[in-house]
C-alpha cells in the first residue's frame, strides 16, 4: 500500500535528495544569482547562463561563485534561432542537466538573493522539472523588494540599472549574467546594511 | 575561475604592488578575495582591535585612516581607489595602531594575508614596496612626497610638540586604600586614618565603591559638632565617588579633580562605581607627579648637597626619556631637556667641588665638550670636558694650575658617582693636558687648525663641540673666536676633518646588508655609534664650520641651519637631520633596555619595521659624504 511513497522517493535523482536533506539546519549563507533566459516564459523559454556568488558576514566572496553557460541546442533547433554568442563562445559549457545539478549542489540550503527573484526561482523550477525533480525550497531575497521597503514605495518597481544608479554601483561595459549578479551581490549589500538587517 | 575575479585582476593589475605579478597570479589572488561594502562612517577596524586576517584594497570610496590621541582624532591619512592599508598583519603581531573607517560609502576587497603571502616571498619588489609602506613614516611631509601618495604606512610616529610631555604620565597613587564598612563608626574610622596616616579612606561595600571620608569631612561635620564622633559613617561620607579608570593621567585627573571640586578620586577596575576598588588618587600624587617635570628636576638638583641627590636625580631623567619615547614625544625635544638637566648637574658637580675647595683663584670656564657640548646626551655616557682658566701671572701660575686640577679631579669624581663613567681617552677638566690657561687653549686650538695632523694624528673632533656648564662665558666666547678666526681660508684644516668624518666605516656592505662587529664581546652587533651617528656628527659640525655657524652645537639644528644657509642642498641637510633623529632614537632605546650607552645595537632583537627603518636612516650618509667630497675637494691627507 505504501508502494506508490517509495515509488515517488525513488523518482527523485540523487543529488536532488541530497538537496532536500541539507534543509534540516538553517544556513546564514546567501547565494546572489542572476540567470540569462531566452525570454520570460518559464514554460517555453529556457536558461542560458547562471552568475552566482555566496555572500557571508556581509561579504562577497569571489572564490565562492558559480558560473555556467548552458548550452540549449535542443531550445535553439526547435525554435530555429540559433543563439551564435552560446554557440560560438569559448565558455565552458554545459548541458541543462548537469548545469542545474552542479548548481543546485552549489546553492545548498543558501537563502537566494536575485533581482526580481521569483522569475529566476520559477525558470529554475521549470528546469527542475524537466529533470524530475520538486521545487526550490531556499528562502529568497529580493533587492527591488528590499529598495522599495527601504523607501516605502508600493506603486513602482526598478530595474537593476535604475537601482544600481540610484546606489551608485560603479558601470562596467561587460554584460553577462555574472557581472550582473556581482551587481546584485552589492546592492544586496547596500540594502543589508542600510536596513539593518545582519 | 569567473569572469569577476579576471576583473578585479585587472583592477589591481593598474596599482602597486600588484602592477609587479603577472595577470595568472593576480586571477589567482583575486578568487579569494572578499568584497566588502562599507556605509558612511562605519568602522572597519580601530585601535587595538585583533588583527584581521586580511589586508585591504580600496575599490571605490574612500577610507580614512586616523590616529585617536589625547581625545583627539588625527587624520593621518586618506586612502582613494587603488590604494592599500592594513597592511600590520603582514610585519607585526600586535593590535592595530591606527582606526580605519569609511568617509564615505566604500567598496573594499580584503585579501587574505595567507593568499598573498607566497606571491611576496617570491617577488622581492612586492616585498620591499610593502615593507617601504609599512615602515615609512607619513607624519613626514618629505616621505609623503617621495611615495607620491600611493603609500599607506600603518606604523605611526605620532609626535604632538606642543603638547607638555608631563601631562601625559601616568599617575601613580595609593593602590591598597584604607576601606571601610559602611556601619563603622566615625571614631573608629578617624582613627584607622590616624594610624596609616592618611587623610581620606573609601567607604566600600562588597569592595565597591559607596563614599568617601576625608580629612575635610572630619573638620567640617564632627569637629563643628554637627554629629556626635559616635555616628555610623555613612552620615556624614560624602556620596557618590568620584570614580576614575586605572591607566588615568595626570592632566585627566586634574581636570576631574577641578571639575567635581574633590580632592580625591577613586580608581575602580572599569572606571565606574559598580566595580573593584584600585585605588585612590589624592591632590598629593598629582604634585609628586609633577615633580617629575623637568622644571622640578633642575630646582632639586640646584638645591642638591651630594653626589647621592644628583644620582637619583639623573635616574629620575632616564625614567623620564623612557617615558617620554614611549610617548612619542619627539627626539629632539627630549634632548633638549635632557641637555639642560644634564647640564645643570654639570654645573650643581662644579658647584659642589667648589664649595669643598674654597674659591677659585682665578676666573674659569668648565666647558662640556662631546655629545654633551651638543646637547645630544640622552644616555648616560662617558663624560667628556675641559676646563680653561684666565692668564695670570708666572709667579702664581703654578698655585692656580693646581687647584683648578684639583677642581677638575673632584668634579669628574662627583659625576663618575653620579654615572657618568670616566672618558677613556682622558679628555678631561681632570687631566692636566685638557686644564690650562687661555693662552695655552689659544695655542692649542691653533696648533690644531693651521698644522693638523702634524703633532697628533688624532686630534679628536670632539674638542670642536662645546657648550659652557660653569663660570665666565666670555672666556668660552674667546675659543670661539680663535676657531672662526683660523677657519677662514684654512683649507688644510678642512680637508683634514673631511678625511676624518669620511674615514668613518661604512654601516653596509655592497650587498646592503648590515657590517656588524666581526669579534669581541660585542660580535654580531651593529655599531650604530661609529657607523652611523658618528658620520652626520662630523659631517655636520664640518659644514657649519665651513659656514661660520656660530652658537649651533646640535647635529640636529645644525643640519636644519644648513638647509636654511645652503638651500641648493636643503634636502640633503634635511634628510640627514631626520636620519639622525631616528638612529638617536634607536641607540637610546637599545641604551634603555640594555642600561648602557647603546652603541651597540642588537640586530636580531630588532623587529623588522625597525630594521627597515634603520636602513632607510642610513641612506642620506652616502649624499652627504658625496657633498663633502665636492666641497671641500680632499686631497692633502687621502
Amino acid at each position: 500500500m505504501l508502494d506508490w511513497i517509495k515509488n515517488i522517493k525513488r523518482e527523485y535523482p540523487e543529488f536532488w535528495k541530497n538537496y532536500l536533506s541539507k534543509f534540516d539546519k538553517k544556513s546564514n549563507r546567501f547565494v546572489v544569482l542572476c540567470t540569462e533566459t531566452t525570454g520570460l516564459n518559464p514554460d517555453k523559454d529556457v536558461i542560458l547562463s547562471i552568475g552566482s556568488f555566496s555572500v557571508i558576514n556581509n561579504s562577497i566572496l569571489i572564490g565562492d561563485s558559480f558560473e555556467a553557460y548552458f548550452a540549449q541546442y535542443k531550445f535553439f533547433h526547435d525554435n530555429g534561432n540559433l543563439n551564435e554568442f552560446t554557440v560560438e563562445s569559448k565558455m565552458k559549457k554545459l548541458g541543462e542537466s548537469e548545469g542545474i545539478q552542479a548548481f543546485i549542489e552549489f546553492i545548498g540550503n543558501s537563502i537566494l538573493v536575485g533581482h526580481h527573484i521569483d522569475f529566476d526561482v520559477e525558470m529554475i523550477n521549470a528546469a527542475l522539472e524537466r529533470l524530475g525533480c520538486g521545487r526550490l525550497k531556499n528562502e529568497a531575497l529580493d533587492i527591488d523588494i528590499m529598495h522599495r521597503k527601504l523607501l516605502d514605495i508600493n506603486n513602482k518597481q526598478f530595474s537593476l540599472e535604475e537601482l544600481c544608479e540610484i546606489y551608485k554601483i560603479p558601470k562596467s561595459d561587460r554584460n553577462s549574467s555574472s557581472e550582473d549578479a556581482y551587481k546584485i551581490a552589492l546592492l544586496f549589500l547596500k540594502l543589508k546594511s542600510r536596513l539593518g538587517l545582519n | 575561475m569567473n569572469t569577476i575575479a579576471e576583473h578585479i585582476a585587472d583592477f589591481l593589475k593598474k596599482y602597486p604592488p600588484f602592477d609587479n605579478l603577472s595577470f595568472q597570479e593576480l586571477s589567482e589572488i583575486a578568487t579569494s578575495i572578499r568584497v566588502v561594502n562599507l556605509e558612511k562612517h562605519k568602522t572597519l577596524f580601530q585601535i587595538n582591535d585583533v588583527l584581521h586576517d586580511s589586508f585591504y584594497v580600496v575599490a571605490s570610496g574612500v577610507i580614512n585612516l586616523s590616529i585617536i590621541a589625547d581625545a583627539e582624532e588625527t587624520l593621518l591619512n586618506k586612502c582613494v581607489a587603488g590604494d592599500i592599508f592594513g597592511l600590520r598583519p603582514f610585519f607585526a603581531k600586535n593590535n592595530y595602531m591606527m582606526t580605519a573607517k569609511a568617509r564615505e560609502e566604500s567598496i573594499i576587497y580584503a585579501i587574505p594575508i595567507a593568499t598573498f603571502r607566497p606571491f611576496v616571498a617570491n617577488n622581492s619588489e612586492v616585498l620591499d614596496f610593502l615593507l617601504h609602506s609599512f615602515a615609512t613614516n607619513t607624519s613626514n611631509p618629505n616621505d609623503m612626497e617621495n611615495i607620491g601618495g600611493k603609500l599607506i604606512s600603518d606604523n605611526v610616529y605620532y609626535s604632538n610638540q606642543q603638547s607638555e610631555m608631563q601631562y601625559f604620565q601616568l599617575l601613580s597613587y595609593n593602590i591598597s586604600p584604607l576601606k571601610v564598612a559602611i556601619t563603622s563608626m566615625v571614631q573608629e574610622v578617624a582613627q584607622q586614618m590616624t594610624d596609616s596616616m592618611t587623610n581620606g579612606a573609601i567607604v566600600s561595600k562588597d569592595n565597591y565603591p559607596i563614599g568617601i571620608i576625608t580629612n575635610t569631612d572630619m573638620c567640617s561635620k564632627i569637629a563643628t559638632g554637627r554629629f556626635p564622633i559616635t555616628t555610623t559613617i555613612d552620615r556624614i561620607m560624602s556620596s557618590p565617588v568620584v570614580t576614575v579608570v586605572e591607566n588615568i593621567s595626570l592632566a585627566e585627573a586634574q581636570l576631574l579633580m577641578l571639575k567635581n571640586n574633590v580632592t580625591h578620586l577613586c580608581v575602580t577596575k572599569d572606571g565606574s562605581d559598580k566595580s573593584d576598588i584600585k585605588g585612590i588618587i589624592s591632590e598629593h600624587d598629582l604634585i609628586v607627579a609633577q615633580a617629575n617635570n623637568p622644571g622640578v628636576l633642575i630646582k632639586e638638583i640646584k638645591r642638591s648637597q651630594s653626589p647621592k641627590d644628583l644620582k637619583s636625580i639623573r635616574d629620575r631623567l632616564t625614567n623620564l626619556i623612557q617615558k617620554s619615547i614611549h610617548k612619542n614625544v619627539s627626539i629632539s625635544n627630549i634632548s633638549n631637556i635632557a641637555s639642560e638637566i644634564n647640564l645643570a648637574i654639570i654645573k650643581r658637580s662644579v658647584e659642589l667641588s667648589i664649595l669643598d675647595l674654597g674659591s677659585p683663584p682665578a676666573r674659569f670656564a668648565w666647558l662640556s665638550i662631546g655629545s654633551q657640548g651638543r646637547k645630544e646626551q640622552l644616555l648616560l655616557t662617558d663624560q667628556d670636558s675641559i676646563l680653561i682658566f684666565e692668564d695670570v701671572t708666572a709667579d702664581k701660575y703654578r698655585d692656580v694650575k693646581d687647584y683648578f686640577l684639583k677642581l677638575g679631579k673632584r668634579t669628574t669624581a662627583i659625576l663618575e658617582k653620579v654615572g657618568y663613567e670616566f672618558c677613556p681617552n682622558g679628555h678631561m677638566a681632570s687631566n692636566m693636558l685638557w686644564c690650562k690657561s687661555l693662552t695655552d687653549w689659544t695655542k692649542q686650538y691653533n696648533n690644531w687648525m693651521n698644522t693638523p695632523g702634524e703633532n697628533s694624528n688624532e686630534i679628536s673632533s670632539i674638542f670642536f663641540d662645546f657648550e659652557i656648564a660653569f663660570g665666565e662665558q666670555k672666556i668660552e666666547e674667546a675659543i670661539e673666536n680663535i676657531i672662526f678666526n683660523n677657519v677662514k681660508n684654512n683649507a688644510l684644516f678642512f680637508d683634514f676633518l673631511g678625511n676624518d668624518a669620511l674615514r668613518k666605516n661604512a654601516p653596509l656592505s655592497f650587498f646592503k646588508k648590515f657590517i656588524v662587529e666581526e669579534v669581541g664581546t660585542n660580535k654580531d652587533k651593529f655599531d650604530i655609534k661609529t657607523r652611523a651617528l658618528m658620520p652626520l656628527i662630523d659631517g655636520a659640525r664640518l659644514f657649519s664650520l665651513s659656514y661660520n655657524l656660530r652658537g649651533v652645537n646640535n647635529t640636529f639644528m645644525r643640519f636644519k641651519q644648513l638647509a636654511i644657509i645652503d638651500p641648493r642642498n636643503a634636502e640633503i641637510y634635511l634628510n640627514c637631520s631626520e636620519a639622525f633623529l631616528t638612529l638617536s632614537k634607536i641607540r637610546t632605546l637599545e641604551g634603555l633596555k640594555n642600561d648602557n650607552s647603546g652603541q651597540f645595537v642588537n640586530l636580531q632583537e630588532l623587529s623588522k619595521v625597525d630594521k627597515e627603518n634603520l636602513k632607510n636612516a642610513l641612506a642620506p650618509m652616502r649624499e652627504l659624504e658625496e657633498l663633502i667630497k665636492n666641497k671641500f675637494q680632499l686631497t692633502q691627507f687621502s
